[in-house]
């Protein structure tokens, strides 16, 4: 099915999965606020189903830190972190996409969703600021270009919404 | 993927239609730095308009480009009746909600509402252009009426736009309720044989998606909270629906079948329907559609309650209507006759709709408190 035709059928699809747990996603939407906590992220990783962050303080500051700084769509702040908070990139994401609701959550069967779609951006283990910058700004040019009907009317970021609808057509 | 079309060189009509908008900015008291690095583009999508008419007698034909290509005079009436009524609605709804910018809930709620003002005045500005550019003089007349009728002084066109916002409560109605009924005037019209208007609906209707999220997620927000009792809630339900379901115009319009044999509005489904349409009951097809709509979104509401609390439900479509074949006869909200006389009804009433008491006791007792979930607003 064309991605545009499909795009809310992919988005409930995935969103909706089991694994994704749309219900405690929303609950986040509300529950990540300022000022943010060590605690926030920890609800961030559950609903990832992540293990806890191997973290030193200094690093977890500096990214909380960093969720305060950065601007959408920058994305060349996060080069200025240190190796360890950058090493997992779905993670770092996710902090991204509840403290902000715009950058949005990076996936491999997203990634693979772009490619389909012939927007190609290198597969990425540790955060790359410029692949992921590229990452974000293709999810964005979708938003731009898609028709009406693929815009929902409910409690869910738009980026999200492509994102999750990209991952659903990319694990196809 | 669709290339939208921004327009970047103004006619001169539209020109001197923009400096009148600025002075109905002022009278109404928007004050345009809100807007910030807002711009009120005229957009086309050309792409989802379509090159043939779609339906009715000029089925097949390629769709109309210009005013002179339009094949009669009564056609082209019709079509600056639409636009006008459209941009009638748009920019009475900034002066019926303005004030409210004042008293939002939260920085969440004052943005949201307030990108909506923009929005919708874009819309206006989108069909103030189309009548500037398309249709001469008499355009140029009727784009000036959508700055002179006033929503305050109660002489915007449909009855809903005169409707008096006097809080958050009803603001969340208004953009769940009302906002919905014009999701589907522009998808009616997202199908015209008149392309500039067909074109002019795609990214209108975007804008839109955002518009309705606010009220059904802000009325989801109130019910979660559990403030404001749900029964009173029901109240304000059993007010906006109503008046959301009168938008559609009468039974058995003809003026809504001379549109459809023009070609010039749809039904909702008109793409998608497999059905040949009713021309006899077109008001009552996408009503039946938008009534359906809003019980499913009513029940996702209502599952936000807190335990204890009753169901919030849509009330009959026959209860207090205006507009119909059921406007002038008393109903419950359930959709039995009312048994006894007009006076009793009139009790009756009040206890459904929103009474002056209820009003006082939701602006000075609940919404003193905590009366809606937090959101924290992440935009710049």
């Amino acid at each position: 099915m064309p991605f545009f035709d499909g795009l809310i059928d992919y988005f409930n699809s995935y969103h909706h999965s089991k694994n994704q747990d749309a219900e405690s996603y929303e609950e986040l939407l509300y529950l990540v606020r300022r000022p943010y906590t060590p605690e926030m992220l920890d609800m961030i990783d559950e609903w990832m189903g992540k293990e806890k962050r191997d973290w030193r303080e200094e690093t977890q500051r500096e990214v909380l830190l960093s969720l305060y700084a950065i601007r959408y769509p920058d994305t060349l702040l996060i080069e200025s972190l240190t190796e360890n908070a950058k090493s997992d990139i779905e993670r770092l994401s996710a902090y991204l996409h509840f403290t902000h609701h715009t950058y949005s959550i990076y996936d491999e069967n997203t990634r693979k969703g772009l490619s389909k779609l012939g927007i190609e951006i290198p597969k990425m283990k540790e955060m790359n600021p410029y692949g992921y910058g590229a990452y974000v700004s293709s999810i964005e040019l979708l938003k731009d270009v898609a028709p009406f009907t693929c815009f929902l009317e409910h409690d869910v970021p738009r980026q999200r919404l492509f994102q999750a609808a990209l991952a659903a057509y990319g694990a196809e | 993927m669709n290339d939208t079309e921004v327009v970047e060189k103004y006619p001169t009509n539209f020109e001197a239609w923009i400096q009148e908008f600025s002075e109905w900015q002022t009278r109404i008291g928007f004050d345009p730095s809100w807007l910030g690095d807002y711009r009120f583009d005229i957009k086309f999508d050309w792409d989802t308009a379509g090159n043939e008419i779609e339906f009715g007698d000029f089925s097949g034909m390629p769709k109309w480009e210009r005013r002179m290509q339009i094949p009669q005079q009564n056609i082209r009436d019709a079509i600056i009746n639409m636009v006008s009524v459209q941009g009638d609605t748009e920019f009475a709804s900034v002066e019926q909600q303005n004030h409210l910018l004042a008293s939002a809930p939260t920085e969440y709620d004052r943005k949201s509402a307030l990108r909506i003002m923009c929005e919708e005045q874009r819309h206006g500005w989108q069909m103030a252009y189309l009548l500037c550019t398309f249709f001469g003089e008499q355009g140029v007349r009727e784009a000036a009426k959508l700055l002179e009728r006033n929503a305050q002084e109660g002489t915007r066109i449909l009855g809903s736009f005169n409707e008096p916002i006097d809080h958050w409560l009803d603001f969340f109605m208004f953009t769940h309720f009302i906002d919905r009924d014009g999701k589907y005037q522009l998808k009616m019209l997202s199908t015209s044989s008149f392309k500039p208007l067909a074109a002019s609906m795609g990214p209108m209707l975007k804008e839109e998606s955002f518009h309705l999220g606010t009220g059904a997620n802000g009325l989801r927000r109130v019910v979660k909270q559990g403030v404001i009792p749900c029964e009173l809630i029901q109240k304000y339900v059993n007010k906006w629906v109503s008046t959301g379901l009168d938008l559609f115009g009468t039974d058995d319009s003809s003026s809504a079948q001379w549109a459809y044999v023009y070609g010039i509005k749809g039904r909702y489904d008109e793409r998608e329907s497999s059905v040949e349409a009713d021309r006899n009951h077109l008001n009552e097809a996408s009503r039946d559609l938008y009534f359906q709509e809003l019980r499913d979104e009513m029940r996702r509401i209502s599952k936000a309650r807190k335990d204890g609390e009753p169901e919030l439900f849509i009330p009959s479509d026959k209860f207090n209507r205006n507009i119909g074949k059921y406007a002038g006869n008393n109903y419950t909200v359930e959709g039995e006759e009312f048994g006894g006389g007009d006076e009793q009804y009139q009790e009756y009433l009040s206890t459904v709709l929103p009474t002056d008491e209820d009003e006082h006791k939701l602006v000075n007792e609940y919404m003193e408190q905590e009366w809606i979930q937090y959101r924290e607003w992440k935009g710049k």
